[in-house]
């Protein structure tokens, strides 16, 4: 038999076969590879093998037969290798979610990726998924997220722009979450909100399928028995495919996929792919949604810790008040009284003593100096009381006018003068009104040994942004900054004491409540007291 | 003459107030605790009514509640070692409140005002 082509020999041209193509180069040393793969479909070859069957060579049919089957099993092979191409592809898409769910806590991320992943052409490419979620507190299974294009010309947009940008899944719902959840949520407001079925509901159909815990191909909706003709309408496609989410034997949700703008079939390959991505998808629900639980409970507790400790700081400033009450009660009655039986009796002795009396110089000397040791109790007492303010909303007129009242007899009778005038409509300020009313009672009564002509003090207040500034401009003491400023420093010398403490004692508990207190002396105008009380409840200083 | 009633769990204050009251032309009676200021009032008319705040474990806040309530025509005068009560609603309920000072003018002048004012209520 005459050899017209190059099948019979082991090393060829690329000019010899017009079937190798670019690439292919190997094929030209390799024989029996050249015949397995090219020869097959060469012309000249099956002239050959024709001439070989017209001589009736016995080899001729097995020949062509061997050849066929190896054409089978490539295609075969082929086939074998496309699937597994498909299969790797999805393995690593279903790894790729995997990764994402696994790594996230946050529902709407995670409900970001899951919905993405249905409805993206490089997931399962699904049109349209809804998310329902289970509410056991509720006990229904209530619509919670859609996505998907609502008609076609919104669906055409949408994936052009995906074509485009070309995103892998992971950015896509990144991109979903930030871009387009609110809006997706609110676009399928009307359809989420009549997607809830209360779970008791065993004959519908959604609940057969979360109970049942597999997925349900819906075909032939508007005519299915098991589907509620609301449900069919509501979703406006015949097929549908509902698809339980199951995390470790407990009910998480429900996804409703359907391809409402292209109306592809839904394969039962589809089915399986989508129910194999609804484990870790229910999985990743549920820990999300404990995830925020436990970060709700969590801030409880922190709030509750800080509740706690605020209460235990408010217990020991109690406990220390009340040691500070039970010192000072226990002052007032241990040293006052003494000091009032020891005065009392030797003023008494005083007034019934002839002035002759040689010993009355002794009995004077007694009344004095128990005078001067309740001036210092007096003022260690407010001292003490003046180191826990009690704060509240009080009228600032209310406040002024009570101190006016109090102090009235013995200004007047010191030929004392006193006006007030106030802002109208002041608002209330956060002070502590007894520490407050002994303040101005002290500004007030500061001057009574004042040696000025002009004996009269001026009262006014005004409302200025946060606060009412109250201002007392006292026109009868005449007195150096310097003078006014040793004043105002408490013990600062223990001989003034029970002489001086009084301006000193009203600037400490002014300060403990947070309160500007500034005292300005002009040796000709007299002594301007400015005080800055908030009209806001304010953190403890 | 007017009738005081002194209330004050120690001995020499309730002296003190008596030998006092009296030079202020007083007619004086005194009582060591609330039950035994009951026991004094018991069919007995007084003008005023002087009371310590803190009586041994009992409170004279207290007993000037039930003084306002059951005596409402007799004023008090609450006399207190403490300051501090003068600016608390407790004892608003008072009609005059005087720190204790073994200087008694304050007290004596409060007394007399208290009276004067309780004399021209009744008159009017």
């Amino acid at each position: 038999m005459d050899q017209e082509c190059c099948w019979n020999r082991d090393v060829i041209e690329q000019a010899d076969c017009s079937k190798i193509n670019e690439g292919e180069e190997e094929l030209l040393a390799s024989k029996l590879q050249r015949v397995t793969e090219k020869c097959r479909e060469c012309d000249v070859f099956i002239a050959n093998l024709g001439r070989l069957r017209d001589d009736a060579n016995p080899l001729a049919p097995i020949l062509s037969d061997v050849l066929n089957e190896n054409r089978r099993q490539k295609i075969q092979i082929q086939s074998l290798v496309s699937f597994l191409d498909n299969k790797t592809l999805e393995m690593r898409f279903v790894h790729e979610l995997g990764s994402v769910l696994q790594s996230s806590v946050d529902l709407d991320e995670v409900l970001s990726v899951a919905l993405t992943a249905i409805t993206a052409g490089k997931g399962f490419g699904m049109n349209r998924a809804f998310l329902l979620l289970t509410d056991r507190e509720a006990n229904v299974l209530h619509g919670y997220l859609g996505i998907g294009p609502r008609n076609i010309e919104e669906a055409s947009q949408v994936w052009n722009e995906i074509i485009q940008n070309d995103m892998d899944l992971q950015t896509l719902a990144q991109n979903f979450r930030l871009n387009k959840l609110s809006s997706e949520r609110a676009k399928f407001h009307d359809v989420l909100e009549q997607l809830t079925v209360p779970l008791s509901n065993k004959n519908h159909i959604l609940i057969k399928a979360l109970d049942g815990k597999r997925p349900i191909m819906v075909e032939g909706a508007f005519q299915h028995p098991d589907v509620p003709a609301e449900l069919a309408r509501l979703l406006g496609v015949d097929t549908f495919l509902l698809m339980p989410l199951i995390s470790r034997n407990r009910r998480v949700g429900m996804i409703i996929a359907d391809n409402c703008i292209t109306h592809r079939a839904i394969t039962e390959e589809d089915m399986h792919s989508l129910e194999t991505f609804g484990f870790p998808v229910a999985f990743a629900i549920e820990r999300a949604s404990l995830y925020d639980k436990l970060q709700v409970e969590l801030n409880r507790v922190t709030e509750a810790g800080k509740k706690l400790k605020e209460q235990q700081e408010l217990i020991v400033r109690m406990e220390n008040m009340a040691l500070v009450g039970r010192i000072t009660s226990s002052i007032a009655h241990s040293v006052r009284n003494p000091l009032m039986i020891i005065g009392g009796f030797a003023r008494s002795m005083l007034k019934n003593s002839p002035v002759s009396d040689p010993k009355r110089t002794f009995i004077e000397s007694i009344v004095a100096e128990t005078r001067q040791l309740e001036v210092v109790l007096d003022e260690i007492l407010n001292y003490s009381d003046s180191l826990y303010p009690t704060r509240d909303f009080w009228d600032v007129n209310q406040l002024v006018e009570a101190v006016l009242r109090d102090t009235a007899d013995i200004l007047t009778s010191l030929g004392y003068a006193t006006g007030y005038s106030s802002e109208p409509d002041l608002p209330p300020v956060f002070i502590d009104f007894k520490q407050l009313s002994y303040c101005l009672r002290t500004v007030l009564q500061n001057d009574i040994n004042g040696l000025g002509t002009d004996r009269s003090i001026e009262i006014s207040s005004q409302s200025v942004e946060d606060c009412v500034i109250l201002k007392i401009e006292d026109h009868s003491r005449h007195i150096s900054q310097a003078e006014l400023d040793h004043l105002l420093v408490p013990f600062s010398e223990t001989r003034d004491l029970g002489a001086g403490l009084g301006l000193a004692l009203c600037k400490t508990m002014l300060e403990k409540q947070g309160i500007p207190f500034v005292a300005l002396a002009d040796e000709h105008a007299g002594i301007k007291y400015t005080i800055t009380l908030p009209t806001r409840k304010e953190e403890q200083p | 003459m007017s009738r005081l009633l002194v209330v004050d769990d120690e001995a020499n204050i309730r002296l003190l107030y008596a030998e006092e009251l009296k030079d202020e032309g007083y007619e004086v009676v005194t009582a060591a605790s609330s039950a035994e200021a009951a026991e004094k009032l018991q069919g007995n008319v007084f003008d005023l009514a002087v009371l310590d705040i803190k009586l041994k474990n009992e409170s004279g806040i207290e007993l000037l509640q039930k003084l306002v309530k059951e005596r409402h025509d007799m004023p008090v005068i609450l006399c207190s070692a403490f300051s501090c009560y003068k600016d608390d609603f407790s004892a608003w309920l008072a009609d005059g409140y005087v720190v204790k000072s073994g200087d008694l003018t304050e007290l004596k002048q409060e007394i007399a005002r208290v009276l004067a004012k309780k004399a021209q209520k009744a008159k009017s």
